[in-house]
């Protein structure tokens, strides 16, 4: 499902930073892996150029079978909304759109029609648990409502990959293990590949797979 | 116009001090009337040469003349007159007739050392000169062409504003008519008008040519005057505006 | 000084695309300011330059307005003891036939006694240049021109020029070639001079002068000689020195230099909310640097001074800029301005050299300078109030502006009360200015609330089209209305002043053509030369009268229009045959019985003015005005005010008798001919020939002809009006450039999250795009209501103090609808930049922290 072959992500400042050093990964379809280690240790990194966010400066990364590499900026974009959702640490929702109009945003993007759009994302909100509080503005929610929402926008159309990077890194405990069940649970539902970045050892510790990272290079990659 | 007039007039008697001599000397040349034609030439510095006939006639003597200017010569010229009415107490009226424009034109008070038409005469060079004006010295009696001479500087009485700082003039001792006049602009010689050929006429010894020269734009002007007649009958009414306009 | 440096030079340096933007604005004002005015003044110095070095040693001159005198006045000048040299002088231009472009002036002068006042350079070193000067006075064919003008056209002395005269198309020959000298650049060198009594013929003078030139005693001074003269020849002269008739030309272009004040403040206003705006935001994205500075010991003080050291440096680059781009544009329309003015006042100069002048560029520096302060007082004054603890916490970013607004919109209603009662009693020109000025402060108080209104009522409708697009474009205006009220205020200021000139032009064109209509309604005119406000040409008397008997015309009118100083400015005077117009035109009268006034007048018993002079001089119907002719002062009540565009600095129209009589002048500028029915202005044209031939020089003009002939005069007019707009859709184009460039970097993150979630680059363009346009049509909106506002002022503003034109209020609907693609179409221009960038940006860095 996800491959990476020698991948290698420098970046040049004043002085060059080498975050990923020749990685080479293969995560099957369905698997649910975690993504450890200390800051500054390549995850995010890593995580950024599966989603295609950030190009890696050598090596190859293919998703389903199709190489990143090569790719123009839209083919990437289009190949990410159909195969990858995020989920982001500060949930990154847009403060003026309220969720049912968050989740609705990549289905709008992909051109949907509006009462497909508003099918699906009534659908997305009441699999997150959220089914009644379409309306509301993500400032009116409480942190873990609106990873949830960021949850139902990055599975607009079922994509599936998830990568989340910190997903509960912003929240108590307590509401951390309620969004991890809720990755858990879609995960066994939907049958989607997810990739957790996390430093949360407990979060780590949940995933089937884990893999550790330090200075840029794969360190532990064990399976529980 | 007419007061270079006063360069043709001739005479002679002999005087003590320079002052009495210029009076003299221009006393003796008066006439009531006088008529000639005149033949200017112009040569520049590069050799060229314009030539202009004119016949002329005046009535009236010293200060209250009148007098008539007639171009005969070159063609573009001709037809064009001048008519000029002296006056003792004021400058003197003057105006030109010009055929092709088939009008007259009353001439502008001039600048007295703008130059005259294209020639080496400045309007001030051809004004009658009263001697009350000037200063006179007697410089010494040096001969000039073996003709025994008084040497007489003039210069502007401060009531008088010229051009030059100072005009020195020969004036023959036998026949007390001034042959050369040489201007000066402070110490520089500018000028020099000679009188060359200079003969009676009707008992009245008369320059017939002089030559102006300019010493600074190395030009000269040569005036001949011919058929030089005085004292011939005039009527008043050819020295008109109206005479004028006729082209009489 | 040091935190200047330290502080604000990193801040421009990181944003320094931003900073050039934010100057823009000044740079335009200033630049069009010193343009313009530099153009102005370089036509006038031209000008005066012209009248300088034709003056010579000319200390007065003698004028009896344009009219001319006749020539027994040089005698009676001639005869005043204190005058050394007086000779007369005829100034006409005249189009030669040769290779170089462009008119010849031709000073005509009597060269017997005029060498006294100017040096001809003529007898300078070995040569003569001119061969002979009894020929040349005795030969009426005789001209003498500029070393300069020969050179460019490559003649030789004695060749032959061909130059238009008032007997048709006429040789003269070249008799003297003058030396360079200070008189002969007069009018770029193209001049000529020639006998004054020859040009009399030459040019239809009869036996008249233009003017005449004097030189007093020495030792005099030339004020008490010019009382003197006065005395001596009536108050109908006007004795002045050469210098002061540039001022008279200064007096009649400066209706222009109120239009070029007009473009450049508005340019600088519209440029104020861009200063404004951006220091605004730069004041909330610093709080962070303010708060350490505040807690490192900086007192609010320094802080304020910081920010307005940064925008008095700003507002001083920018000004140097504008000035430098100011000369640039001067040097560009010097030419067509000269033209232009020339055209239109007949006045004779040829602007070449465009200096500008050191006064002109310190007050612009200073005009830039104050407008940036002023800008940037507000968010200087904010910064100060900046609370260190606050400050220093994240996130907390958007200071509350809701208690700000709520006081905007107070003072906002306040003033347009204010401006209510102003209407009411806006007699007075203080309460009117001030309800004027009122107005525009209500209406940009008012532009955040009124703006943020339209962005959540258009919402809906961008969401239903572009769901995505479309709602965050009007989110992001909704979210931070501090951020674009600026660039909108731009916007609606630039449209309303588009939308008030527009108003302006049409109802302008509207009444000019309804007085072409009425006033110019014969079926031809005869004039005698090609540009009809040229006055150098004249027709005899004897002409008009000639052709005036010809079969097949019903009536003939004899028109001299003249410029004669009334209270000291030269107005416009038309003398024509009152009674005989009066049975063919119907002006549109303003004030006054129209059959008493035209009977009155037709009588000698008065004048008619035009209602631009009485709103001009401020004079009444029932008012007495003496004209000072050169017979004496006359005494003529003013019978009436009407409608008519002779001039634009308003026109006087007197019956011809009484001209004739008191200023001697018979000559005609233009005929006017009506035919019999039947038969038409080509048939006519053709009898004018056969009867006239070639003996006098005439131009034929169809009605048609002098309607195209004026529109065109007015549409480059207005023209320069188009200026005006050109830089207030820039300036404001510039001001949505600057907000989208701040806009997209506050959205960096929202941005970068909607192309994670699979936003495509054409999307992310399409938000930018949509913003921008919103933008624009929310300015448009804005600006469409304040036009009405703005058109009503500019309307009152011209009647009152500009052209006294009153003129009909009509909202100019067509140019408002027109506006919509180009504000709409420049908001989109302005977006393609922020577009670019926002796409072009790391999606990684966006997504990091906030």
């Amino acid at each position: 499902m996800i491959e990476l072959t020698g991948v290698t992500k420098r970046f040049d400042g004043k002085k060059q930073v080498t975050a990923l050093n020749t990685v080479n990964l293969q995560i099957a379809k369905g698997e649910m892996v975690s993504l450890v280690g200390p800051s500054g240790s390549g995850k995010s990194t890593l995580l950024n150029l599966i989603g295609g966010l950030d190009k890696p400066t050598t090596g190859e990364i293919a998703l389903d079978g199709a190489v990143l590499s090569g790719l123009s900026d839209d083919a990437l974009t289009k190949l990410r909304r159909d195969k990858i959702g995020f989920i982001f640490q500060f949930f990154n929702l847009l403060p003026t759109l309220n969720c049912l109009e968050n989740v609705s945003l990549p289905l709008h993007l992909r051109g949907w029609k509006k009462a497909q759009i508003d099918e699906r994302a009534n659908e997305l909100l009441a699999l997150v648990g959220l089914g009644k509080r379409l309306d509301h503005l993500p400032e009116e929610l409480s942190g873990g409502e609106r990873q949830r929402v960021a949850i139902a926008r990055a599975l607009s159309v079922y994509p599936p990959i998830l990568l989340a990077d910190e997903p509960t890194g912003n929240l108590d405990s307590a509401t951390g293990v309620e969004i991890l069940g809720l990755i858990r649970d879609l995960h066994q539902r939907l049958e989607t590949t997810v990739l957790i970045v996390t430093h949360d050892k407990a979060v780590a510790e949940s995933c089937p797979r884990q893999i550790a990272l330090k200075d840029g290079v794969v360190v532990q990659d064990r399976r529980v | 116009m007419s007061r270079w007039l006063l360069l043709f007039v001739a005479g002679s008697l002999w005087a003590q001090d320079a002052r009495q001599i210029v009076e003299e000397s221009q006393k003796r040349h008066r006439s009531r009337s006088q008529q000639y034609e005149g033949v200017l030439e112009v040569y520049d510095a590069k050799g060229g040469k314009t030539e202009k006939r004119w016949q002329f006639a005046r009535i009236g003597s010293f200060g209250q003349s009148k007098s008539v200017l007639r171009f005969l010569a070159p063609p573009l010229v001709k037809g064009v007159a001048l008519l000029i009415h002296n006056h003792p107490d004021r400058a003197s009226d003057q105006w030109m007739w010009t055929p092709e424009l088939n009008r007259d034109r009353r001439i502008a008070l001039q600048d007295r050392s703008t130059r005259f038409f294209g020639t080496d005469f400045s309007f001030e060079d051809l004004e009658e000169r009263d001697a009350d004006q000037f200063d006179y010295k007697l410089l010494g009696e040096p001969t000039l062409n073996g003709q025994a001479c008084y040497q007489i500087e003039s210069t502007p009485k401060q009531s008088r504003t010229s051009q030059y700082s100072k005009t020195v003039i020969w004036v023959r001792k036998d026949i007390l008519l001034p042959v050369q006049f040489e201007m000066y602009v402070k110490a520089e010689l500018v000028k020099r008008m000679v009188h060359r050929r200079i003969e009676q006429v009707q008992n009245v010894w008369s320059t017939l040519e002089l030559e102006m020269s300019d010493l600074r734009k190395k030009s000269r002007t040569v005036m001949k005057s011919e058929k030089l007649k005085y004292d011939v009958t005039m009527p008043e009414a050819q020295f008109t505006l109206q005479a004028l306009r006729r082209g009489e | 000084m040091i935190l200047l440096k330290l502080i604000s030079w990193q801040y421009v340096r990181k944003h320094l695309l931003r900073s050039l933007l934010t100057i823009a604005g000044i740079v335009l004002g200033v630049a069009v300011f010193v343009g313009m005015h530099t153009a102005n003044q370089s036509v006038v110095k031209a000008f005066t330059q012209t009248v300088d070095r034709i003056a010579g040693a000319t200390q007065l001159q003698i004028t009896a307005g344009e009219a001319g005198f006749e020539e027994e006045v040089l005698e009676r000048v001639q005869n005043v003891p204190e005058v050394r040299v007086a000779v007369p002088v005829i100034e006409a231009v005249a189009n030669p036939e040769t290779r170089s472009k462009g008119n010849l002036l031709i000073l005509a002068v009597d060269m017997t006694g005029d060498r006294s006042l100017r040096d001809y350079a003529l007898e300078d070193g070995d040569d003569s240049f001119i061969e002979d000067p009894l020929v040349f006075l005795a030969q009426p064919d005789s001209i003498m021109i500029t070393q300069e003008f020969a050179a460019e056209n490559g003649i030789k002395s004695n060749d032959a020029l061909t130059l238009n005269s008032m007997d048709g198309p006429k040789k003269f020959i070249v008799r003297g070639i003058m030396k360079s000298s200070g008189l002969t650049t007069a009018f770029g060198g193209n001049l000529a001079i020639m006998d004054v009594y020859a040009a009399q013929k030459v040019f239809g003078r009869g036996r008249r002068f233009d003017r005449i030139d004097v030189a007093v005693q020495e030792g005099l001074e030339p004020e008490a000689v010019a009382k003197k003269i006065e005395q001596a020849l009536g108050a109908g002269f006007q004795v002045e020195s050469p210098s002061s008739r540039g001022k008279q030309f200064e007096s009649l272009s400066s209706v222009y230099g109120m239009l070029a004040n007009i473009t450049s403040l508005f340019a600088l206003f519209i440029g104020m909310f861009i200063i404004y705006n951006s220091f605004a935001i730069a004041v909330t994205q610093r709080r962070s640097e303010i708060g350490i500075l505040r807690a490192l010991g900086a007192t609010r003080g320094q802080i304020q001074v910081l920010f307005l050291m940064e925008s008095a440096v700003g507002g001083l680059i920018g000004a140097a800029l504008g000035a430098l781009f100011g000369v640039l544009i001067a040097r560009a329309m010097a030419g067509s301005l000269g033209n232009l003015l020339g055209e239109i006042y007949g006045v004779a100069q040829r602007a070449e050299e465009v200096s500008s002048d050191p006064k002109l560029l310190a007050g612009a520096m200073v005009l830039g300078l104050i407008t940036s302060l002023v800008a940037a007082w507000i968010p200087a004054r904010n910064a100060a109030r900046v609370d260190p603890v606050q400050a220093l916490q994240k996130g907390k970013f958007q200071l509350l502006t809701a208690g700000e607004n709520r006081t905007r919109r107070t003072l906002a209603f306040v003033f347009l009360a204010l401006v209510g009662l102003s209407l009411v009693y806006g007699e007075g020109r203080l309460i009117f200015y001030g309800g004027y000025f009122l107005s525009i402060f209500a209406g940009v108080l008012m532009v955040p609330t009124l703006g943020l209104w339209l962005a959540k009522g258009m919402r809906p409708l961008l969401k239903a089209i572009w769901p995505v697009e479309g709602a965050l474009a009007a989110d992001s205006l909704i979210q931070s209305p501090r951020r674009t009220s600026g660039a909108v205020a731009a916007l609606a200021l630039s449209v309303s002043l588009i939308v008030a000139l527009g108003g302006m032009t049409q109802a302008a064109y509207g009444s000019i053509e309804e007085w072409l209509r009425i006033a110019l309604n014969p079926d031809m005119y005869l004039s005698p030369s090609q540009n009809l406000t040229d006055r150098s040409f004249r027709f005899p008397a004897a002409f008009a009268e000639e052709v005036a008997k010809l079969p097949g015309i019903r009536r003939t009118q004899f028109v001299r229009t003249v410029r004669l100083p009334v209270d000291g400015e030269p107005v416009m005077f038309v003398s024509l045959e009152i009674a005989s117009v009066r049975k063919e035109v119907r002006m549109p009268v303003v004030d006054g019985d129209p059959d008493a006034m035209y009977t009155g007048a037709a009588e000698g018993k008065g004048v008619i003015v035009s209602d631009t002079f009485a709103l001009q001089h401020k004079r009444k119907r029932g008012e007495v005005l003496t004209l000072n002719t050169p017979d004496g002062p006359l005494e003529m009540p003013i019978l009436g005010t009407v409608v008519d565009f002779s001039d634009q600095k308003g026109s006087i129209l007197i019956d011809r008798a009484i001209y004739q009589k008191y200023w001697k002048d018979d000559s005609v500028n233009v005929v006017r001919i009506y035919l019999d029915d039947g038969v038409t202005a080509g048939q006519m044209r053709d009898r004018v020939a056969a009867q006239v031939g070639d003996r006098y020089r005439y131009f034929v003009f169809t009605n048609e002809d002098l309607r195209s002939y004026i529109l065109k005069i007015t549409d480059q007019w207005f023209g320069l009006t188009y200026i005006q707009i050109a830089v207030a859709v820039l300036v404001s184009i510039l001001g949505i450039v600057n907000t989208l460039t701040v806009s997209i970097t506050d959205r960096r993150r929202e941005l970068g999250v909607l192309q994670a979630v699979g936003g495509l680059r054409m999307q992310i363009r399409g938000t930018i795009w949509l913003e921008a346009l919103t933008i624009g049509a929310i300015g448009l909106a804005l600006g469409w209501v304040f036009g009405a506002v703005a058109l009503y002022y500019a309307l009152e503003t011209s009647a009152r103090d500009l052209s006294g034109m009153r003129l009909e209020y009509t909202y100019p609907f067509k140019m408002a609808l027109l506006l919509i693609p180009v504000i709409l179409g420049s908001s989109f221009l302005a977006s393609l930049g922020p577009a670019e960038t926002a796409v072009r940006g790391s999606l990684v860095e966006a997504l990091e922290y906030e």
